[in-house]
C-alpha cells in the first residue's frame, strides 16, 4: 500500500485537513486550559452536548438544526462552569464535574422519559474522523479561524490571566471578559468539533499535546508552537499508521499522542540533571 | 415546627406517587408479558392477544446496549407473569435484573434457547489482524426459522404462565408461524432472482443471518460489537470492495447513524440505502404499531432494489 | 504640595467571612514610601488589595490618582507586587523576559501586543535590576530572590508612579532581603515613584519608609517615622525597648 494511493481517497484528504486543523486548536487551546486547571473541561461540555441534543431531538431538531440549541447551551454552560470556579470557589474539576453531572443526566433522563426517540442518540452525537463530509470540511476551517484568530488578538492577555489573574487586572486587563472568551472558545470548539471526530479525540487533543509540551518548552510561545505541532504530526501519523495497521484510527490517534507524552518526559528526564549543575 | 411540616409534606408526596403508581398498574386479569427487544414484544403481543397485557423494555429508538432500567421498569417485570429476553449478548443487563426480581409467579423465558448462534466471520480482508475478532452475533431473529422457534419458545413460557389460555395461544402462534413461513418464502422466491449476490453494509455487524439463509455474500464495515470503530484501512478496504464488485447500493442500519455508511457512499459514488435491524423501532414506528413482518417486508423491498432482483 | 496619589475615606471592607477593615481614612503623596505595618490577620494585603480593586469595598472609599477605585482605570500608573507568586502550576513555561513583558500590558490598548521597542524595554529593566543573564530561564527555575527581582522587574517595568509591594520578601534570606530594601529605597529616591510596602519587619522598614500606617483591623497610626517613634500608643504596643531599637536609625 503506497503513500499516493492512500491518498488517493476523498476520505483520507478530509480527515487529514479537517482532523489536523482541529488538532491544532485543540492544542493550543488546551494549552491554556490545563495550566488553567481546565483540562477536563472537553468531557465536560461534551456530556452537556448530550443532554442538549436530547433536548433538540425531544422538538425533532436533527443534526444541523441540534446544533441551535447545543451551542447556545454549551455556551452557558462553559460559562456556568467559570461562575461556579469564581463565585462558589470550586476548583475548576469540581465546576466542570458539576456542569457534566447536569448535562448528563439531563440527557438520559429526557432519553428514558420522552417516550423515547425516532433514532439512536448516541451514535448521531459523535462524528468519526473517518466520515467527514465537504461541508463538514468547510465548518473545521470556519472554526480554526475564528479560533485562531481570536487566540492571537487576545494572546498577552490569556498569558497574563494563565500567569496570574490579581496580576492581570492590575495591568489592566479585563479578566472575566478573558476568562469568558478562553472557556467559550473551547465550547465552540467542543461542539462543532465533536460532531465531526469524536468527542474521545478532542478530549485527549484538549490534554495530551499540551502536558507533552509542558515538559519541553522553554516559553510560552515554545510551549504553544511545540503543542500544535504534536496535535497535527499525531492526526497525521495516527491515520496512516490506522491504514497499516489496520486499528481504529481516533484511539491510534490517542495512542501516538500518549507516546509523544512519555518521549517528552523521557527528554525531560535526561535534560534535567544537565541543567541543575 | 418546620421540620414537621416538611415530614409531613414528604410523606404525602410518597403516598401520593404510591397512589398514582398503583392506579396506573390496576391489577386486571390479563397476563403481563415484559419483553426486552422488538421482536419478543411483537410476537408476544400476537401470541397473547386480548388475553396478555404486553410491554416492551427498552424505549423507542434506543440502542439495547445503551439501556438502563428505571425504577418502573423493576416494579413493571416484579408485577409481571412472564419475562422474555434473547441472550446475554444482546441484553446484558436482562440477567441482572432478573437476580434482583422478587417474585414468585414470573416466569423467564429465554427465547434464544435452542437457537445455533453465529459466529461472525472475520472479514477476509481484515487478515484477522487487529481486526474485530470472532463475536457472537445476537441478531438472531432475521433468519426467519429462528423467528419460528423464538414464536415456540415464547408460546412454551404463555402456556406455562397461563394454561387457560393455553388454546388461544397455540392458534395465534400457528398462524404467526404461517405468517413467518410465507414471509420467508417471498424471501427466497424474490433474492433468487438477484443481479449481484454481494450485500454490502456500511455500518456494524447485524444481517449475517439473513444473509447466510438466503445465500447471500454479507460484508460489513465494523464488527458486531457497538463499540468498536474501522479503521482507515477498512475504510479503504471497504471503498475497493464496492468498486470492484460493482454494486450500486450500500446499506444502512435504521435508527443508527448513517455518517460511515455515506462517507463510503459518496467516495464511489453510489447510494444508500436503509434496512432495519429490528431490535427496536423509532417513536413514530411505534406508535403507528408496526409490526415485524411489514418491517421486513420494507428490508425485502429495499434489499430488491440494492441487490438488482428481477421479481417485481 | 505635592499631588495626592492615594486616598481613602472610611474604608471598610469585608474578607471571605468576616469584617477585616473598618473606618481607615489615610492618603499619600506623590514621593511619599509608606510603610504599612501591624500584626497578622491585620487586614495589611486586604487594605492594599481593596486600592486595586481586588477585594470590594463595602463602605466608605478610595480614590486613585484622583479616580474612584472601582471602575479605575489607569493602571498603567501602577506596579504591583503581590504577597506571593501562586502560580498554578510551578512548571509554568514562561520566561522571565515574557513574565516582565506582561507588565507592558497596561500601557496597551485591544490588542495588546509586544513590538521591538517594548523588548528593548524589557532588556533595559532586566540590566538594571541585574538579571539579564537570566533572560531566557523559565519562571519556575528560579530560586525565591531571583522569582522576587523578576516580578518587581514586571511591576517597574511600565515606569509606574505608584509602587505598591506586598510582604516582598518574606521568601527571602536576610542578606537579599537587605539588598532588596536598598533597592526599593533606591527606586523612591532616584525616579520619585510612590511606595506603598507592606511588612512584618517594622524595625527594617522603619529605616526607609518616610510615612507609617499602622494597622490592626482599624487605622492605630499613621503619620512620619519620627512621630511613630515618639507616639505613646505605639511604645504601649511594642513596649519602651522594641521602640528604641526600631527607631534608633542609623
Amino acid at each position: 500500500m503506497n503513500l499516493i494511493e492512500i491518498l488517493s481517497y476523498g476520505f483520507i484528504q478530509r480527515a487529514l485537513l479537517a482532523g489536523t486543523l482541529i488538532a491544532v486548536l485543540c492544542s493550543v487551546l488546551g494549552v491554556f486550559l490545563v495550566l488553567r486547571r481546565l483540562s477536563l473541561i472537553g468531557d465536560g461540555l461534551a456530556h452537556v452536548t448530550f443532554g442538549s441534543t436530547a433536548i433538540a431531538l425531544a422538538f425533532k431538531f436533527y443534526s444541523a438544526a441540534s446544533l441551535l440549541v447545543s451551542l447556545p447551551v454549551v455556551l452557558l454552560a462553559s460559562l456556568g462552569i467559570l461562575k461556579l470556579t469564581e463565585k462558589a470557589r470550586l476548583s475548576g474539576d469540581a465546576a466542570i464535574g458539576i456542569v457534566s453531572a447536569f448535562g448528563i443526566s439531563t440527557g438520559i433522563m429526557l432519553a428514558s422519559v420522552g417516550g423515547g426517540y425516532n433514532v439512536d442518540l448516541l451514535s448521531y452525537l459523535f462524528g468519526n474522523i473517518l466520515s467527514i463530509s465537504r461541508e463538514e470540511v468547510l465548518i473545521a476551517v470556519a472554526l480554526f479561524c475564528v479560533v485562531m484568530i481570536l487566540l492571537s488578538l487576545f494572546f498577552n492577555d490569556l498569558l497574563a490571566i494563565t500567569f496570574n489573574e490579581e496580576l492581570a487586572r492590575v495591568s489592566g486587563v479585563r479578566t472575566g471578559l478573558i476568562n469568558a472568551v478562553l472557556v467559550m472558545l473551547t465550547a465552540l470548539s467542543v461542539v462543532l468539533a465533536m460532531k465531526l471526530v469524536g468527542i474521545m479525540l478532542i478530549s485527549s487533543l484538549l490534554i495530551l499535546p499540551a502536558v507533552s509540551a509542558l515538559q519541553l518548552a522553554r516559553s510560552f510561545k515554545a510551549c504553544i508552537a511545540l503543542a500544535a505541532l504534536q496535535g497535527c504530526c499525531s492526526v497525521i501519523a495516527g491515520i496512516f499508521v490506522s491504514f497499516l495497521t489496520n486499528l481504529p484510527t481516533s484511539a491510534t490517534i490517542v495512542m501516538i499522542n500518549l507516546l509523544f507524552f512519555g518521549g517528552a518526559c523521557l527528554a525531560r528526564r535526561l535534560r534535567t540533571p544537565k541543567n541543575s549543575n | 415546627m418546620r421540620w414537621v411540616a416538611i415530614a409531613g409534606i414528604l410523606t404525602l408526596a410518597v403516598f401520593l406517587l404510591v397512589g398514582c403508581s398503583r392506579e396506573k398498574s390496576e391489577p386486571t386479569a390479563k397476563l403481563q408479558v415484559v419483553t426486552t427487544l422488538f421482536p419478543l414484544y411483537d410476537f408476544s403481543r400476537i401470541i397473547g392477544g386480548d388475553r396478555a397485557q404486553v410491554s416492551m423494555l427498552l424505549p423507542p429508538g434506543m440502542e439495547p446496549h445503551s439501556f438502563e432500567p428505571k425504577p418502573n421498569d423493576i416494579i413493571r417485570i416484579s408485577k409481571a407473569g412472564l419475562f422474555i429476553y434473547t441472550s446475554p449478548y444482546m441484553e446484558p443487563w436482562a440477567a441482572t435484573i432478573i437476580k434482583g426480581i422478587d417474585n414468585q409467579i414470573l416466569r423467564v423465558v429465554d427465547a434464544g434457547q435452542g437457537i445455533r448462534y453465529l459466529i461472525t466471520a472475520p472479514d477476509s480482508e481484515e487478515h484477522d489482524h487487529g481486526g474485530h475478532g470472532r463475536a457472537m452475533d445476537p441478531h438472531v431473529w432475521l433468519d426467519f426459522a429462528n423467528a419460528g422457534l423464538i414464536v415456540d419458545s415464547i408460546l412454551s413460557g404463555f402456556v406455562v404462565a397461563d394454561p387457560p389460555g393455553a388454546v388461544l395461544y397455540r392458534n395465534n402462534a400457528n398462524a404467526l408461524k404461517t405468517r413467518l413461513a410465507d414471509l420467508d418464502r417471498r424471501y427466497r422466491e424474490a433474492l433468487a432472482t438477484c443481479a449481484t449476490r454481494v450485500f454490502l453494509h456500511g455500518g456494524h455487524y447485524t444481517f449475517g443471518y439473513l444473509a447466510r439463509r438466503y445465500g447471500l455474500e454479507y460484508h460489513s464495515l465494523s464488527g458486531v460489537s457497538s463499540e468498536s470503530e474501522p479503521s482507515a484501512a477498512r475504510m479503504a478496504a471497504m471503498v475497493r470492495q464496492i468498486r470492484s464488485s460493482g454494486v450500486r447500493h450500500l446499506f444502512a442500519e435504521e435508527l443508527l447513524s448513517p455518517r460511515l455508511t455515506e462517507t463510503l457512499a459518496s467516495e464511489t459514488g453510489v447510494s444508500v440505502l436503509k434496512l432495519h435491524g429490528a431490535h427496536n423501532l423509532g417513536r413514530e414506528d411505534f406508535q403507528r404499531r408496526v409490526d415485524f413482518i411489514s418491517l421486513m417486508d420494507q428490508n425485502l423491498i429495499n434489499l430488491k432494489k440494492g441487490l438488482a432482483c428481477r421479481q417485481r | 504640595m505635592p499631588a495626592e496619589i492615594v486616598a481613602t475615606e472610611r474604608l471598610g471592607c469585608w474578607y471571605r467571612e468576616g469584617c477585616v477593615l473598618e473606618d481607615i481614612s489615610f492618603s499619600v503623596n506623590a514621593g511619599d514610601y509608606v510603610g504599612i505595618v501591624g500584626p497578622n490577620g491585620s487586614g495589611k494585603s486586604t487594605l492594599v488589595q481593596a486600592l486595586l480593586g481586588l477585594v470590594t469595598i463595602r463602605s466608605g472609599s478610595a480614590r486613585l490618582f484622583g479616580e474612584p477605585s472601582d471602575g479605575f482605570s489607569q493602571w498603567s500608573r501602577i506596579g504591583y507586587l503581590p504577597q506571593s507568586l501562586h502560580l498554578k502550576n510551578p512548571n509554568f513555561p514562561a520566561t522571565v523576559a515574557e513574565t516582565v513583558g506582561l507588565g507592558l500590558l497596561s500601557l496597551k490598548n485591544f490588542p495588546r501586543r509586544l513590538t521591538r521597542i517594548d523588548r528593548e524595554l524589557v532588556d533595559e529593566i532586566l540590566v538594571s535590576m541585574g538579571i539579564y543573564d537570566i533572560k531566557t530561564k523559565l519562571i519556575g527555575e528560579l530560586s525565591g530572590g531571583q522569582q522576587q527581582r523578576v516580578l518587581l522587574a514586571r511591576a517597574l517595568v511600565n515606569n509606574p508612579e505608584l509602587l505598591i509591594l506586598d510582604e516582598p520578601t518574606a521568601a527571602l534570606d536576610p542578606e537579599t532581603r537587605e539588598r532588596f530594601y536598598q533597592m526599593i529605597a533606591e527606586i523612591n529616591r532616584a525616579r520619585g515613584v510612590t511606595v506603598m510596602l507592606v511588612t512584618h519587619d517594622t524595625g527594617v522598614i522603619g529605616q526607609h519608609a518616610s510615612k507609617m500606617l499602622y494597622l490592626d483591623k482599624r487605622l492605630l497610626f499613621f503619620g512620619s517615622f519620627e512621630d511613630f517613634c515618639h507616639s505613646p500608643e505605639m511604645s504601649s504596643l511594642f513596649g519602651e525597648h522594641s521602640q528604641h531599637l526600631m527607631c534608633h536609625r542609623h
